[in-house]
């Protein structure tokens, strides 16, 4: 490293590395390597869309059903096994559990991944588990690592100038375990220029990027040029100094974006009502939507979420089956409708579109097979109830992940779990420091991408682990 | 016993024997096992990296042992040892060593002499050990060679400080730091000084660095007006005083620096506590630094949570252990080092070992540590050990103990480090940089040593008060030059960095929401931390709303609750009163008459509902509202009282014992003749002191705190403060960031709640100046920006406040808020 390069000539290295991926789909990495051979991959996509399961999503109920144990009073937990019945997929040979006939029907233009293994953590936290899907580092840190998605801000910036390159969708942070949410739903060190936008609510997105509330556009241009004549008239002005100066300018940009016709982007009410039907499950739906919107208008990062929520969503520790139903419901119809979209208009090529869960669920392991992970969900011996009939345990050894696009294979499985209990990943084991150098990988940044902070080199990953996932870029 | 087990337990006595031999000589003399391989070294090999290293230890035990006379501030007899120079020189007896020859010098006769004699050396405390003796002497043999700092891989500050001689007054100059800077300016070949600030800008400069206020309009007036030439010394003086302002501003600073904050992840699972209620009653206080040092190191319940750290549930990889933590924190924090790369292996940043780490975070743990290098055990365990052990050893068995002895090193008075690093972090809060350009590295050499050393001596002999080195920089001119652009922020943290005055600031996150506060429109009503914790037994409460059977947010709709309460005797009531506020709306009914009308639940007043009681049974019933298109927190808060005579008070709160529904069968739900049985007892979603809204200062019956104004500082953050730069605090913050981001440009364009107060604010001032624009001008303009408007700026705002309504103004005051000249300091 050249401790000689100012700080300054780094932001001009930036920005012409910026700049330079914009034009070509080419990144150099790092600004921080300046010294080092600039090492460059080509890239097979420009943005990402991360659909996330919150809150562990069954794999033996989902994409990796097993054999179907219908509910019987008085059956044994330990027979319990898929409470669904597994239905056909595009692919010969390959089920899915029922309820997934969309995604079911899409397998062809993708790769699912049967052994992901979640990281051990000793105690099933799923904010602690969910920080470390999204930033690849465990919590505690002693300096804040950047949302996976902050990262790709950070490193690509937007891909027209105008719609901000990473956004967040779906997740509310007045529930429980909110302020562990908000702990990675961060740009981190990376600073708050690359934090999320963050959209609770994609009916109400256009909110974020447009003027504030009851302005019209008028007013709001009359406002900007007040501003701007009282600057040019201060009596300060001639002691404007650079700080001054980039302060202006990036009010004059924020501006800028605010007006920007590409805000519409935001505006779901530009859909014809009957696609807008048709993704409307719910927020989960519509934030597909949104985020098919923003791919065309140049998002680099796009996380839709089904929401965390303590105990809700996929966080199942009781009436898993009945509620699976519903997840089901939520998901199935737009994600299919997503990438159909995505590849009829052509865009799928060049745009990865992930499905993850920080962890599985089962009956009756919770975390890992012999690991000492402390109970926390009550399942009885004999289920008696049908509340008790579906996976309520935390269960880490494997899971179940879906990639589409952005040059990943299309009609390939990648791993398996086991046909008995415990399901766990039985070949080709995959760990978070893999998919997240995949997904950089596909967006041409490469493994060596860190930022010095506090005098150390943080990479993308701990210390850059991770090898590409194997075989799944590709036809 | 068997034969084997004989000797087994014979070698063991003779073991145990044999440490306590050793440990008695110990006790006398505990050499350093660094001390002995540097020495075995240079005997076998003296090269100069070993003579250096050898050099290095030396100066070490001198620190220790020797500078309490013989440093260059003290110059006992004439003689310094801090500096080659003053070796070299010697002192009043003449040389003390000869290159060479051990046996000829000065120093190592004086070291050998008995204890007690005249001569020798130290005069005071315990004599050297026979290796401190004989390394001294190995290293006048081989040439007394001095390190340039080069023993090690990385410059290390001295620990001690220096006093630097203060020059003599000339030409008016007269403050230490002034004659300190004006030789700084010399020799930078700069004749002149650089012109200082004006008395708009000085009042405007220390009102925002000493209370994070804006000065009132009056106060400017005054100030300007008044023609004592020590008029600026005696506004310090005065602002100072005014504990409580102090206090809230500055907490902000120390809240970032100490990882305290009233949210954020780890609260949830009890991982983490606050040192909110110690730390405000410090500042109050104003306790001397060191107090503040040993309570942090040595805690007490209230401030123990800084040791403490946060701890998440589950497995941790050993670098990020509690203790870790605490080792870290406590150097960054207050010591200026930086120990995260050490916690994972040998330091590449500066000279900390992964063992030095370990012996220092071993201190704070209650078992012995087991040594991980980068997550993986070693098999050895660590050693407690100070990072500085020529500040001491540490001994002591307990944890209790152990902290104690390190409470008592690290505040030693030849622990230069640590008031460098506070004067160092105080500077930067003023000055925009620090004298030390990276605040959390005190290894690396400020632009003028003797300023920085002047002033963390005089910190430390003046008894550490925070406030005290406040009031010292304030009345330098220094402080008084006026703020340099340093031609943007990158070239005021790049070397070489030349001092010209202060560096252009912008206004922290709390600075722009209490200047809004205070001159348009209170920004928050809740508070995360209440210094005076008054306590309501009152619940936000809601109808209860599940899925799957478990509680969720309320979804958006009206719900009606009720309460009935009995009235013996209604001739007896003294008085009764009432207050209610709704999030997002409310409408509260007496006996069936509505009594209070709210959208706002900043908006309440208490009420006087005498009148409509009766004797018997009296319904309270509430009808609320939760707004928008997704389910989020929403509440009902509500106290009534009703005193009778002989001091019988009854007491009606938002609670679980309210009843509730989501959708009505009847009108006449607001009377008392209405069957509620069906109802569902109402859901405490959050109590009064800990709720998304905060704790509503303004709430209560008797008009308290009305007028008062809730800091920043005290409120948890929110997305507007966090764009606008407050930190989150999981881990320590010692530099906010200063770069004008996206992020923070489109907040200030268009957030919801800065918006919205500025749109309230708007109405406000229109109906104060109805039919005078010109007169709104210029208060605005002196409010904000404590200057009168020029014709030019005046011209621009006549004609934006044509139409002249609560619109064109809440623009003009918009524009004023977010220009250069009012995000500047």
């Amino acid at each position: 490293m050249n401790s000689e390069l100012t700080r300054r000539e780094f932001i001009e290295k930036m920005k012409l590395a910026t700049l330079a991926s914009m034009g070509t789909g080419l990144v150099s990495s790092s600004l921080f390597n300046a010294c080092s051979p600039a090492k460059k991959t080509a890239s097979t996509a420009d943005c990402v869309v991360l659909l996330w399961m919150a809150g562990g999503m069954a794999h033996t109920e989902t994409f990796d059903p097993k054999i179907y144990t219908p509910f019987r009073k008085g059956m044994e937990s330990k027979s319990v096994i898929s409470t669904f019945k597994s239905i056909p997929t595009a692919l010969d040979g390959i089920h899915f559990s029922e309820g997934l006939e969309g995604l079911a029907s899409i397998l062809n233009k993708g790769t699912m991944i049967r052994s992901y293994r979640a990281a051990d953590l000793g105690f099933i936290l799923h904010t602690r588990h969910q920080y470390h899907w999204h930033t690849c580092y465990q919590p505690p840190q002693n300096v804040q690592p950047p949302h996976i998605g902050a990262w790709i801000a950070g490193e690509l910036g937007s891909k027209n100038g105008v719609i901000p390159p990473f956004i967040d969708i779906g997740q509310r942070f007045t529930v429980g375990e909110g302020e562990e949410l908000k702990a990675f739903h961060s740009a981190g060190f990376l600073g708050s220029e690359h934090a999320p936008f963050i959209i609770p609510d994609p009916a109400q997105g256009l909110d974020s990027i447009s003027p504030p509330p009851g302005m019209d556009s008028l007013r709001f241009e009359r406002r900007q040029q007040l501003l701007k004549d009282l600057i040019d008239q201060s009596p300060l002005k001639h002691a404007h100094g650079d700080q001054k100066d980039s302060y202006i300018r990036s009010m004059e940009r924020s501006y800028a974006l605010l007006k920007s016709p590409e805000a519409k982007a935001f505006d779901l009410r530009f859909e014809p009502k009957e696609i807008y039907d048709q993704y409307n499950t719910g927020r989960f739906g519509l934030g597909c939507l949104m985020a098919r919107r923003l791919v065309e208008h140049g998002a680099r990062f796009i996380s839709v979420t089904t929401e965390y929520e303590p105990f809700l969503g996929w966080d199942t520790h009781e009436n898993g089956h009945s509620r699976l139903i519903k997840m089901k419901e939520l998901i199935d119809r737009p994600i299919t409708l997503l990438i159909n979209e995505l590849d009829q208009k052509g865009l799928l090529d060049r745009t990865l579109v992930i499905l993850a869960s920080e962890f599985s669920r089962d009956m009756l392991t919770e975390g890992r097979p012999g690991s000492n992970v402390k109970d926390q969900v009550d399942v009885p011996k004999i289920i008696k109830q049908a509340k008790h009939y579906g996976m309520h345990r935390h269960f880490t050894d494997g899971c179940s992940m879906m990639m589409w696009g952005g040059g990943i294979k299309k009609g390939h499985v990648i791993g398996q779990t086991a046909a008995e209990r415990p399901f766990s990943a039985t070949t080709e084991p995959i760990v978070i420091d893999q998919v997240h150098q995949t997904i950089y990988h596909s967006l041409g940044i490469v493994p060596e991408t860190h930022r010095v902070v506090e005098g150390r080199p943080i990479y993308t990953t701990p210390d850059g682990h991770g090898e590409v996932i194997e075989g799944i870029f590709g036809n | 016993m068997t034969k084997r087990n004989f000797w087994l337990f014979l070698i063991n006595v003779l073991v145990i024997l044999m440490i306590r031999a050793r440990d008695q000589s110990i006790a006398l003399h505990r050499e350093d096992p660094e001390l002995v391989n540097i020495v075995s070294k240079v005997k076998k090999q003296p090269t100069l990296l070993h003579l250096e290293q050898l050099n290095l230890k030396i100066r070490a035990i001198w620190t220790n042992k020797c500078f309490s006379c013989h440093s260059s501030e003290k110059m006992k007899a004439d003689l310094a040892l801090d500096t080659y120079e003053g070796v070299l020189a010697g002192g009043k007896d003449g040389e003390i060593l000869i290159k060479g020859h051990a046996a000829k010098s000065d120093i190592i006769r004086r070291l050998k002499l008995p204890k007690g004699h005249r001569e020798a050396m130290p005069s005071k405390g315990e004599p050297l050990t026979p290796l401190q003796i004989n390394a001294i002497a190995l290293w006048i043999d081989h040439g007394a060679i001095w390190a340039e700092s080069s023993g090690k891989l990385f410059y290390e500050a001295p620990l001690s400080l220096y006093k630097p001689k203060i020059p003599p007054s000339t030409s008016g100059i007269t403050h230490p730091i002034d004659l300190l800077v004006d030789e700084y300016f010399r020799k930078q070949s700069k004749t002149r000084w650089p012109v200082l600030i004006n008395d708009i800008q000085f009042i405007r400069r220390v009102y925002l660095d000493v209370t994070g206020l804006l000065p009132l309009p009056e106060e400017v007036e005054l100030f300007i007006a008044d023609p004592d030439p020590q008029k600026r010394n005696a506004l310090i003086t005065k602002l100072l005083a005014r504990n409580e302002d102090y206090t809230l501003h500055w907490l902000s600073f120390w809240n970032d620096l100490l990882r305290n904050d009233y949210s954020g992840p780890g609260f949830i699972t009890e991982g983490r506590k606050q040192i909110s209620s110690w730390l405000y009653e410090s500042l109050n206080q104003d306790s001397a630094y060191t107090s503040m040092v040993k309570s942090l190191i040595h805690p007490n319940p209230e401030s123990e949570g800084f040791i403490q750290g946060i701890a998440w549930r589950g497995e941790v990889n050993s670098s990020q252990s509690t203790e870790m933590q605490a080792a870290q924190n406590v150097a960054q924090s207050l010591l200026g080092l930086n120990l995260k790369c050490a916690s994972c292996h040998n330091s590449f940043v500066n000279n900390v070992s992964l063992a030095q780490s370990y012996g220092f975070a071993n201190i704070f743990a209650q078992k012995p540590m087991e040594i991980h290098r980068c997550d993986a055990p070693t098999g050895q365990f660590a050693q407690s050990q100070f990072i500085y052990p020529q500040l001491g050893l540490i001994k002591a068995d307990s944890l209790d103990d152990r902290l104690v002895e390190l409470a008592a090193f690290i505040t030693k008075p030849e622990n230069g480090r640590l008031y460098r690093t506070m004067v160092n972090r105080i500077w930067h809060q003023l000055f925009g940089r620090g004298l030390v350009a990276n605040l959390d590295d005190m290894d690396q050499k400020p632009w003028s040593q003797e300023v920085l050393d002047y002033l963390a001596a005089e910190f430390r002999d003046q008894g550490t008060s925070i406030k005290g080195l406040l009031q010292h920089i304030l009345t330098s001119n220094t402080y008084q030059l006026s703020a340099q652009d340093y031609d943007g922020e990158e070239n005021l943290f790049s070397k070489p960095f030349i001092f010209k005055g202060p560096g252009l600031r912008k206004l922290h996150a709390e600075q722009v929401a209490d200047a809004i506060s205070q001159c348009i429109q209170p920004m928050y009503e809740g508070s995360a931390f209440d210094p005076e914790n008054k306590q309501l037994p009152a619940f936000w409460i809601w109808h209860h709303y599940k899925k799957f059977d478990r509680t969720v947010l309320p979804d958006p709709g009206t719900i009606y609750l009720r309460k009935s309460f009995i009235i013996k005797n209604i001739t007896k009531i003294q008085s009764a009163k009432i207050i209610a506020t709704a999030d997002h709306s409310l409408k509260v009914y007496l006996n069936g008459t509505e009594i209070i009308q709210s959208q706002d639940y900043r908006k309440f007043r208490a009420q006087d509902i005498s009148t409509l009681l009766k004797s018997g049974r009296n319904i309270l019933a509430v009808e609320a509202g939760n707004d928008g298109e997704i389910a989020k927190p929403a509440g009902v808060l509500l106290h009534a009282r009703i005193i009778s005579e002989g001091k019988d008070t009854l007491h009606i709160y938002s609670d679980a014992t309210w009843k509730t529904t989501d959708s009505l069968s009847s009108t006449s739900w607001t009377t008392a003749g209405f069957n509620d049985r069906r109802w569902r007892p109402a859901h405490r979603y959050s109590s009064y002191l800990q709720s998304p809204w905060g704790k509503l200062i303004k709430f209560n019956l008797d008009g308290y705190h009305q007028d008062k104004l809730l800091r920043a500082s005290l409120v948890k953050i929110d997305p507007l403060q966090l764009a606008l730069g407050r930190p989150t605090r999981e881990n320590v913050t010692t530099k906010r960031s200063e770069e004008p981001g996206l992020l923070q440009s489109i907040t200030l364009n268009n957030h919801p709640l800065l918006h919205l107060r500025i749109k309230e604010g708007a109405e406000i001032w229109f109906s104060k100046f109805l039919t005078n624009p010109d007169d709104l001008i210029t208060h605005l303009y002196k409010s904000l920006l404590i200057r009168l408007p020029n014709p030019a700026e005046k011209k621009i705002m006549q004609q934006y406040l044509v139409p002249y309504n609560a619109s064109s103004i809440e623009d003009v005051i918009w524009s004023l808020i977010v220009s250069p000249e009012f995000q500047f300091l």
